[in-house]
C-alpha cells in the first residue's frame, strides 16, 4: 500500500445564503475518504451530491463547517481546514493543484504564462518552468500560436487543455481535477486522459469528478459515489461507474425536494468567471 | 564727482538717534545670536517700519542698527557700488543714526552692508558683513506654503531643491540659476545666499567675517558664522561653476579675477572700491588672486565626469521562495473623528448598522483592523466607500493619527518599534526607502509641474542619490519597466494622460525597491482599458519583485488579480477575512455575499 496523502474525516459543508431570508442549503453531511500517493479516486454521483463542493472543500475555496483535512506532505500531516490563510496559499501552490472545469487565469494572461507561474510555485526554475509548460501544452496538443494568446480569447476546449496544463505541470502532490476533460473533443480527450493517466505512476494523488463514465473506468483506481452530501458506495472504478449508470436514468426525472435545495446550493456551482467575462 | 565730495557737500546728516529704540536693537540682537548659535536657521524677528520701504534694505538695516555702535567704521555697498543712491543714503542715515564713521574703503570697515555682493577684498575676523535679503525663504521658488517650507527646513528635506536643480540641468543642459544659488550652511540648513552671485558663493565657505542675513520683510534674521561649512548644493558628478566669461577685463583697473559686469559694450568691476584701488596700486592683488573663485570656473571636460559607480542601479528586490515571516503588521488600528475617542467606539459597527457614536455623535471611521503581509504576498482590503480601508491605510502610512492600535515592521528595530509613535521625520523616511505608497490620484503622489524624471528624481534624492547621471539611469530604467515612453521622461508630468500618470506614480513608489507598497484604490480614476493596462503592470511588478503590499480597493476585479488574501471592511470594521478565491466564492458574512454579488453582474 502507498503512504496516505489525504484523509477526510467527518467533513461537514452548509451554505447560509443570507441574500434569500438566511436560507440554508446542506451540501456536504459527514464526508470520509482517504486518498493514497500513486491511487485515483473518482467521485461519482447525481448533479448536486457534493462532488465539486468536497474537492473545493479539500483545495478551501470553499470553508468547511467542520471535520478534518489533512494532506500528508513533506514535512507530515498539515489538517487543512484550521491552517492560517497565508500558509494555505503557499502550500496550495507547491503541493496541491486543481483543476477546475473553467479556468480562472488572470486576466490578459497567456497559456504558457499560465502554466510557467504554476510550475514556478511548484520549485522550479524560471527556464525550468517554461520548459515544462511548453511540454505540458504541446503534450495537450494546445496550437503553439495560442501559447501567448490572452487566454480570455481562446476556446473552452483550448482554456480547459490550459487549466489542465497548468494544474499538471512539475505534478503537485495531491491533484484534484473536477471535470477536466468534459469540454475537449475525442481527439483531444484521448491525450488529456493519457496525460491525466500518467500521473498516478508518478506517485501524484489524484482525487476527480467525471461526468464521464468511460473516462472514469480507464483512469480510477477506485470510486466512491455521493448522493446528498454523503458517500452510499465504494468500490472497483468499474462497479461504482455501472451503478452510477443504470441510477441515472431512474433519479433524473423526480428528484426529492431535499436533494433540489442541495443541488440549488450548487448555487456556488454557477459557472465561476472566467477570465473572459471581465471587462 | 566723488562719493567724499558728494558727502561733504550734503553736510552732517540730520540726528537719528531715535531710529531704532534699545528695546528693538536688543530684540534684534538677540535674533541674531540665535541665527549665529545655528547657522542658517531663519529666525523670526519683529521687524520694525524704517525709514525705507521695505525691499529697500530695511532688514539689512535692522540689522545693521542692532549691531553697529559709535566706535564702528561703516560701508554700504549695492551691487558692489559704493556711490548708488541707495548707498548713499543708507550710509548717511546709518552714520547719522549710530554716531559712527562712514567709509568706502573696505579694509577700515568694521560693519558692511550689502546689497547682491560680497567685496572683493577678503573680510577679516573683525568684520560684519550684513546683507540685505529680499527673499530670505530658498524653497520659495518650489514651494509655496509656508508650513510646508518649514516643515521640509525642520526635517531637512530638501528633495524638491534637488528636483529644481535636475530640472535645470535637463532643460538647458548646465545649472542656469546664477544669483542667490542654494547652498547647504553646516550640513544642515540649506539657505539663500540673499541674492550674490554664483561668483561670491566659495568666499561664503569657511569665512573669517560673520555674514548677518537681514529680511524686512519676511521678518527673518539669519547667519553664517565665521568658519563654517557652506556647499552649494550640486550633484556629484555635476561641478558648481561661477560666472565667467573668457577674456572679458575690467574697462578701469583690467582685472581678469573680479566679478565683472557688463558696462557700455564692455565690462567693469561691480567692486567699485576694489576697482579704484587696483587702479591707484593701493590693492592687494595677489592675495585677492588667492581668495578668487577660480577653481570654479566653468570647465565642459568636469561636467561630463562619470557617476560613482556605487550610486548606479539597485537590483530589484528579486521574488524569493517565499517562506518568511510578517514585514508589515498592524494591530487594532483604530479611527475615530470628533469626541470621545476610544469611548465613542460603544454602539457602532455592522451589527449596529451606523459608524456614528450614539454617545458623543463621533464618527467611528475604523476600529480593531489587524493584518499582516508578508514579503512576496499581497493582501486586499476591501469595502463599499465609507467602510474605513482608506482611512486604515492613511493610519498606516501616518497621514492620519490613529486613534489606537500599532504598526510594526520587521526591518525595523526587528519589528519592536510602532510606526504611529516615530516622529514625523522619521515617518517621512519610511515612506521613502521602506513602505512607498501609490494614491488614487496620481497628483497626490506626484508633482504635475516636474517632468517624469523629476518626479522620480525627488524619491532618489530623497534617499540620498546626488549622482545627476545614476539618477537619470535609474529614473529610465524604471519609466522603462513601467512602460512610459523614454521619450516623455523629460515632459512634466500634467502633460500626461491618467493611465500615464499613475505608471509614472508607480515608477516613483518603486524607486528605492521598497519592501512594503501600499496602493490606495490604484486603478479606480481610470477608464476600463487603461485600468486593466495598470493592473497587468501591478501584478507583474508584485510577481517578479519580493514585495509586500496592500491593496485598498472597492473592486472585487482588482483584488482579485492583486490579493491572495483578504479582509472585508464594513462601517470601520473587519467583518471577514480569508483567501481572496474563498471569500469570492464562499462568503459567509450577509455583506461579503452582497458585495459578491454585485461584482458578479
Amino acid at each position: 500500500m502507498n503512504s496516505l496523502v489525504l484523509s477526510i474525516r467527518e467533513l461537514h459543508k452548509t451554505f447560509t445564503l443570507h441574500t434569500i431570508d438566511g436560507r440554508t442549503v446542506r451540501s456536504l453531511r459527514g464526508v470520509d475518504l482517504d486518498v493514497a500517493a500513486g491511487e485515483h479516486v473518482a467521485v461519482a454521483g447525481p448533479s448536486g451530491a457534493g462532488k465539486s463542493s468536497l474537492l473545493r472543500c479539500v483545495y478551501r475555496t470553499y470553508l468547511p463547517d467542520s471535520g478534518s483535512v489533512v494532506l500528508h506532505g513533506a514535512t507530515g500531516p498539515i489538517e487543512l481546514t484550521a491552517l492560517p490563510d497565508r500558509d494555505l496559499a503557499r502550500l496550495r501552490g507547491r503541493e496541491i493543484g486543481y483543476v477546475a472545469q473553467f479556468l480562472t487565469a488572470p486576466p490578459r494572461t497567456g497559456p504558457q504564462a499560465v502554466v510557467t507561474a504554476a510550475a514556478v510555485r511548484r520549485g522550479l526554475s524560471r527556464p525550468d518552468a517554461s520548459e515544462a509548460a511548453a511540454a505540458a501544452l504541446r503534450s495537450l496538443g494546445l496550437d503553439e500560436a495560442l501559447w501567448d494568446v490572452d487566454c480570455g480569447v481562446l476556446s473552452g476546449g483550448e482554456r480547459q487543455r490550459v487549466n489542465l496544463a497548468a494544474g499538471t505541470v512539475a505534478p503537485p502532490r495531491l491533484l484534484l481535477l473536477d471535470e477536466p476533460v468534459s469540454a475537449l473533443d475525442p481527439a483531444n480527450r484521448a491525450s488529456a486522459l493519457a496525460l491525466i493517466s500518467q500521473l498516478a505512476g508518478r506517485g501524484v494523488a489524484v482525487l476527480s469528478v467525471f461526468h464521464d463514465l468511460d473516462a472514469m473506468r480507464r483512469l480510477a483506481t477506485r470510486a466512491v459515489r455521493m448522493s446528498e452530501g454523503r458517500i452510499v458506495a465504494e468500490g472497483p472504478a468499474e462497479q461504482i461507474a455501472g451503478v452510477t449508470a443504470s441510477r441515472r436514468g431512474a433519479a433524473s426525472p423526480g428528484l426529492r425536494s431535499e436533494e433540489r435545495a442541495t443541488r440549488e446550493g450548487g448555487a456556488s456551482k454557477a459557472p465561476q468567471r472566467r477570465a473572459g467575462d471581465r471587462a | 564727482m566723488t562719493v567724499h565730495a558728494l558727502l561733504e557737500e550734503s553736510g552732517p546728516a540730520a540726528d537719528m538717534r531715535g531710529l531704532l529704540d534699545e528695546g528693538a536693537k536688543r530684540e534684534i540682537r538677540r535674533a541674531i545670536l540665535i541665527a549665529v548659535c545655528v547657522p542658517g536657521y531663519q529666525v523670526p524677528f519683529g521687524s520694525r517700519e524704517m525709514p525705507v520701504a521695505r525691499g529697500w534694505g530695511s532688514g539689512g538695516l535692522q540689522v545693521t542698527l542692532g549691531v553697529i555702535g559709535a566706535g564702528d567704521v561703516l560701508k554700504v555697498i549695492d551691487q558692489g557700488d559704493d556711490g548708488g543712491v541707495n548707498a548713499t543714503n543708507l550710509r548717511r542715515l546709518i552714520a547719522g543714526a549710530a554716531g559712527c564713521e562712514p567709509t568706502t574703503d573696505t579694509r577700515l570697515a568694521t560693519v558692511v552692508q550689502t546689497r547682491h555682493r560680497v567685496p572683493e577684498e577678503a573680510l577679516g575676523r573683525q568684520q560684519i558683513l550684513v546683507f540685505q535679503v529680499p527673499v530670505p525663504e530658498p524653497l520659495r521658488g518650489v514651494q509655496k506654503s509656508v508650513a510646508e517650507c518649514a516643515r521640509m527646513h525642520a526635517q531637512a528635506d530638501y528633495s524638491a531643491m534637488w528636483v529644481s536643480l535636475y530640472e535645470d540641468l535637463v532643460r538647458n543642459g548646465v545649472i542656469t540659476r546664477s544669483t542667490g544659488y542654494p547652498v547647504l550652511v553646516n550640513g544642515r540648513y540649506v539657505v539663500a545666499t540673499s541674492p550674490v552671485p554664483r561668483w561670491d558663493v566659495p568666499r561664503l565657505h569657511q569665512s573669517a567675517h560673520l555674514n548677518l542675513y537681514g529680511a524686512g520683510r519676511e521678518k527673518r534674521i539669519y547667519a553664517i558664522p565665521p568658519h563654517t561649512d557652506v556647499t552649494p548644493l550640486t550633484f556629484s558628478d555635476v561641478p558648481f561653476e561661477v560666472e565667467h566669461v573668457p577674456g572679458a577685463r575690467c574697462a578701469y583697473c583690467g582685472s581678469t579675477d573680479t566679478f565683472l559686469v557688463e558696462a557700455g559694450g564692455g565690462y567693469v568691476c561691480s567692486d567699485s572700491d576694489w576697482c579704484t584701488r587696483v587702479s591707484e596700486a593701493d590693492a592687494d592683488v595677489a592675495g585677492h588672486r588667492e581668495h578668487a573663485p577660480l577653481a570654479w570656473l566653468p570647465d565642459p571636460a568636469r561636467r561630463a565626469a562619470r557617476p560613482a559607480a556605487r550610486d548606479i542601479d539597485l537590483p530589484p528586490r528579486m521574488a524569493e521562495p517565499a517562506g518568511e515571516d510578517w514585514i508589515l503588521r498592524v494591530d487594532g488600528i483604530g479611527k475615530v473623528y470628533g469626541r470621545g475617542g476610544g469611548l465613542a467606539v460603544g454602539g457602532t459597527g455592522p451589527e449596529f448598522g451606523t459608524a456614528v457614536s450614539p454617545a458623543t455623535g463621533a464618527i467611528v471611521a475604523a476600529w480593531d483592523v489587524s493584518f499582516d503581509v508578508a514579503p512576496g504576498e499581497a493582501l486586499g482590503l476591501i469595502g463599499e466607500s465609507g467602510s474605513g480601508k482608506s482611512t486604515v491605510l492613511r493610519c498606516v502610512v501616518g497621514d492620519e493619527p490613529a486613534t489606537a492600535g500599532s504598526v510594526h515592521l520587521a526591518t525595523m528595530n526587528d519589528g519592536v518599534t510602532d510606526l504611529l509613535g516615530l516622529d514625523p521625520a522619521a515617518r517621512r523616511r519610511l515612506r521613502v526607502d521602506t513602505m512607498a505608497v501609490v494614491h488614487q490620484d496620481p497628483a497626490a503622489g506626484l508633482d504635475l509641474r516636474v517632468t517624469a524624471g523629476g518626479n522620480i528624481a525627488e524619491r532618489l534624492t530623497a534617499a540620498g542619490w546626488r549622482s545627476y547621471h545614476a539618477i537619470r539611469r535609474r529614473a529610465a530604467q524604471l519609466l522603462e519597466r513601467v512602460e512610459v515612453p523614454l521619450s516623455r521622461m523629460d515632459d512634466p508630468v500634467g502633460t500626461f494622460s491618467g493611465g500615464m500618470r499613475q505608471r509614472v506614480q508607480i515608477a516613483k513608489a518603486l524607486a528605492t525597491e521598497p519592501p512594503v507598497l501600499l496602493l490606495d484604490e490604484p486603478t479606480t480614476g481610470l477608464d476600463a482599458s487603461v485600468a486593466a493596462g495598470v493592473l497587468d503592470l501591478l501584478r507583474g511588478l508584485l510577481a517578479e519583485r519580493n514585495i509586500a503590499a496592500v491593496v485598498v480597493s472597492h473592486d472585487f476585479t482588482v483584488i482579485e488579480a492583486l490579493a491572495d488574501r483578504s479582509l472585508v471592511m464594513q462601517l470601520g470594521r473587519v467583518v471577514e477575512s480569508g483567501l481572496t478565491d474563498q471569500l469570492f466564492n464562499d462568503p459567509h458574512h450577509p455583506y461579503t455575499q452582497r458585495l459578491v454579488a454585485a461584482a458578479r453582474r
